[in-house]
């Protein structure tokens, strides 16, 4: 059994089926994208409860989190764009139409298979990842995100630097590079 | 066309779950890492939306 929290695992089954109900539905699969996918490609305790997921059609996929039991907070002080589960503790927030503002091409989207014997879900891939990271981390409001970024390359020496080296570029406006993410 | 159908065009890269977390898992233990390389995120750039979804996941229990 692979050494995932079981909460954490246990929603992933959740996104790959509600993906899966889109796929039938004849829509893309949403992209899983932020904390949870550095939780999936890490294997560190990363998330708190909230997937933030790229889709672009947002009512279908609000329809989907309503069949699977999710419901949007509303009220004074919680209002939010997300999707919480009442029994389950877990959140969903469609945080845009597609990864890093349409800067990432389909054949960069990842496909989990095999997972849990479930249906496959859509994921960021792990060079797009380390460049959000490294966005945020240029942008000097989040100095951990270095870490994660330079840990998350450590975990996958089989990333396509070249791949790499112009996403960090574009992320970072040009201030940094694959080099700098090495640790 | 079923879902299932249509993930033999996927452009993409395919991740074999279980392959990949054996590796990964493996790979952590080589290098040593722990939790204390992964820093969660500071919060300092959490809009609203994100607060207010944080705190309903906790008033529903969610442990993480």
């Amino acid at each position: 059994m692979p050494p995932y929290r079981p909460e954490f695992t246990a929603a992933l089954e959740i996104f790959a089926q509600i993906c899966d109900a889109m796929a039938t539905r004849g829509f893309t699969r949403p992209v899983l994208v932020g904390g949870a996918a550095v939780e999936f490609y890490s294997m560190g305790f990363i998330t708190t409860g909230d997937f933030d997921l790229c889709f672009p059609a947002q009512d279908a996929l609000e329809e989907e989190f309503q069949r699977y039991g999710f419901i949007r907070p509303s009220g004074p002080g919680r209002a939010t764009r997300g999707w919480v589960h009442p029994d389950l503790g877990l959140g969903f927030e469609i945080v845009g139409d597609v990864p890093l503002d349409g800067t990432v091409t389909r054949d960069h989207i990842a496909l989990v298979e095999d997972f849990e014997n479930g249906p496959p879900f859509a994921i960021i891939s792990v060079e797009d990842l380390i460049a959000d990271r490294m966005g945020q981390y240029a942008s000097g409001t989040a100095r951990e995100m270095l870490m994660q970024a330079q840990t998350l390359l450590r975990l996958h020496p089989d990333a396509d630097m070249d791949y790499l080296e112009r996403r960090v570029r574009h992320e970072t406006g040009g201030d940094f590079g694959a080099d700098d993410v090495r640790s | 066309m079923s879902a299932a159908e249509k993930t033999e065009n996927w452009p993409g890269r395919r991740i074999a779950f279980k392959s990949f977390a054996a590796d990964l898992a493996r790979r952590r233990a080589e290098l040593g890492i722990t939790d204390a390389d992964l820093p969660r995120n500071s919060g300092a750039r959490r809009t609203a939306s994100k607060k207010a979804l944080l705190k309903a996941i906790k008033d529903a229990g969610g442990n993480w």
